[in-house]
């Protein structure tokens, strides 16, 4: 982990300094706040279910740019510095390269934190026009929507770290993350894939059911937690891995 | 840090690295059938200044990569300072300073961001950072660019960026992978001065395939010639090696040319004449070149050719004469190996 938070210091300015962040920024909040509107006006005003759909359970706009948005932040992190030579550099600073992924990987998900953030902002606008939130429920929506953002941020830099271009690195990552996502709930609900232990093992992977089976409902409970972190470490030790089989092919 | 007279072993350091700051030893690597570094052997002094002569594909990129910790060897060792570069590569690292040919920066940003962000990756204390960065961008002529955005910077600028980078955490070794390439003869002759003077506090390799560049900054020189040392040495004792090279020349109105060449081969001194170039247009006559070669003592030949002209009655308009380069040595081994290798290798 040496010399993590330099790289995720440099990370988060690099992506603070590039206009594809701000206008995520923008677009992103503007969008939630579009469709926070729209469901508000549609459920009679329900201020808490509003914050349900948003941080979790709506397709659109949440579950599109989590899947999307993290693949966006990481393609270049490992891809275009292998190509112009950054990586290099990094590579032969006294820093680990456990310590290079998790500081990107972190920069990242800072980042979508942030994002999120802006949501949490939407409660402090409605509680002034006096329907306060459920607090409680709206900052474990937030950690939740984190934890699953840092998944795919470090899934993103895995292929990152696969592929030579930064193109091709987004288009796989949100190929995968579509599969994450997905994959679990096609081999629970289809008929001829009806076999104990493979549906077990899908409910043991569903990250679906562990975001909105207790981040989403305001429970905040540590195997839940503990999924996250376990795929996530998992993600990123994949990812070293890539980045040091880098070093053997030059 | 850094100063040639540090004799201080780091505790556990084996005794004969004492002297010796890099040693390599049967360093090779392959990528996938061809063989990049072939077997390379060398150790560097404290404070030497070495430089790495090969032309393009010679593997003097590839094993640098292999000592700054980048690239892992196929087979062989290196030790930096006592240290594995493999199994103590984060120590290793920290006592590298490394310019890659390819001068990687973050163009997005200022030129003092990047040395601060070098200094919290060699973790330096804040305050020591920003010393370091004034002094070393002092030291480069660009601390007038401190603020400037490195994207916008020129080719040279950005080059002398990168070797600030580099100095920034005082390395013990320095490792410059073709500093000068792609800058302006002028750039070119800063940024000598500057490596000249950084020779003077720590070791430094570097690398070139232009031969003038080498001479002008490294008394030492290892030619790399298809991924193996093809000469380790002084230029000096590189240049001594090439025995009869010493070219004289002689640019004269002599009348008749068989005749003369005749008079030049029958000097003792001289061992072989060649007619390079007629010029008849000149007012005194035409005038014939001729490249005389000699083994021994250049004078000799010279003051033979002189009384020669006096007794022929020439009209000499030039005698001159060039010790061997490196040039022509690096030309010759070049030839060598190629002729010795032609069967079994093509490319490189």
């Amino acid at each position: 982990m040496k010399g993590w938070t330099a790289i995720y210091r440099r990370e988060l300015a690099g992506l603070f300094l590039s206009p594809l962040a701000w206008i995520l920024l923008c677009a992103g909040t503007l969008v939630n706040g579009i469709f926070f509107l729209l469901v508000l006006g549609s459920n009679g005003g329900e201020v808490n279910s509003a914050f349900v759909y948003l941080l979790g359970s709506g397709v659109l706009p949440f579950w599109l740019l989590v899947v999307v948005l993290p693949p966006l932040l990481t393609m270049r992190m490992i891809s275009e510095e292998s190509r112009s030579g950054m990586l290099e550099f990094l590579l032969t600073s006294p820093v680990s390269d456990v310590g290079v992924v998790v500081g990107k990987a972190l920069a990242a998900t800072t980042f979508l934190a942030l994002l999120w953030l802006t949501t949490v902002g939407f409660g402090l606008l409605v509680q002034a026009l006096g329907a306060p939130p459920d607090w409680g429920q709206l900052a474990t929506q937030w950690l939740g929507a984190t934890l699953i953002s840092g998944l795919f941020c470090a899934l993103g830099l895995v292929f990152s770290a696969l592929s030579s271009t930064p193109l091709l690195a987004a288009f796989l990552g949100i190929l995968a993350n579509f599969l994450v996502i997905l994959a679990p709930q096609y081999v629970s609900s289809v008929r001829w894939l009806d076999y104990a232990p493979l549906r077990g093992l899908a409910r043991r992977v569903d990250v679906l059911q562990h975001f909105q089976g207790s981040f989403l409902t305001g429970a905040l409970d540590s195997a839940h937690l503990v999924f996250f972190l376990a795929w996530t470490s998992a993600a990123l030790f994949l990812a070293v891995r890539v980045v040091e089989s880098r070093r053997w092919l030059g | 840090m850094g100063e040639p007279a540090a004799v201080e072993a780091p505790p556990g350091a084996p005794i004969p690295s004492l002297a010796h700051v890099i040693t390599v030893s049967h360093l090779s690597r392959r990528f996938g059938s061809n063989l990049a570094v072939d077997d390379v052997t060398f150790r560097l002094e404290r404070g030497e200044v070495v430089g790495f002569l090969g032309p393009n594909g010679a593997g003097k990129t590839t094993t640098m990569r292999m000592l700054t910790g980048f690239l892992p060897p196929s087979a062989g060792t290196i030790e930096i300072d006592g240290l594995d570069v493999l199994r103590d590569s984060l120590a290793v690292r920290a006592k590298i300073g490394y310019l890659p040919e390819s001068v990687p920066l973050y163009r997005e940003h200022r030129v003092r961001e990047m040395l601060l962000f070098q200094g919290r990756l060699r973790g330096l204390a804040r305050a020591e950072t920003r010393r370091r960065a004034s002094a070393v961008l002092e030291r480069v002529g660009l601390a007038d660019r401190a603020r400037s955005l490195i994207g916008r910077l020129s080719k040279g600028q950005r080059q002398r960026v990168g070797l600030a980078v580099a100095l920034l955490a005082e390395p013990e070794v320095l490792v410059l992978d073709e500093p000068t390439s792609g800058l302006d003869p002028l750039q070119r002759m800063e940024v000598r001065t500057l490596i000249r003077e950084l020779s003077r506090e720590r070791t430094v390799l570097l690398s070139s395939h232009i031969l003038p560049e080498i001479e002008a900054v490294c008394p030492r020189v290892i030619i790399l010639h298809r991924g193996r040392i093809a000469a380790d040495g002084t230029q000096e004792q590189l240049v001594s090696q090439l025995g009869a090279e010493t070219r004289v020349r002689l640019e004269a109105a002599t009348g008749d040319v068989d005749v003369a060449r005749e008079a030049l081969v029958a000097l003792s001194a001289a061992d072989d004449v060649t007619l390079t170039g007629v010029d008849a247009r000149a007012g005194n006559g035409v005038f014939h070149a001729f490249e005389l070669s000699c083994s021994g003592d250049p004078h000799v030949l010279c003051e033979a050719i002189g009384a020669l002209a006096q007794r022929s009655e020439w009209t000499v308009r030039e005698l001159s004469w060039q010790r061997p380069t490196l040039e022509r040595l690096f030309a010759r081994i070049a030839f060598e190996l190629d002729a010795e290798r032609k069967p079994t290798r093509e490319s490189a």
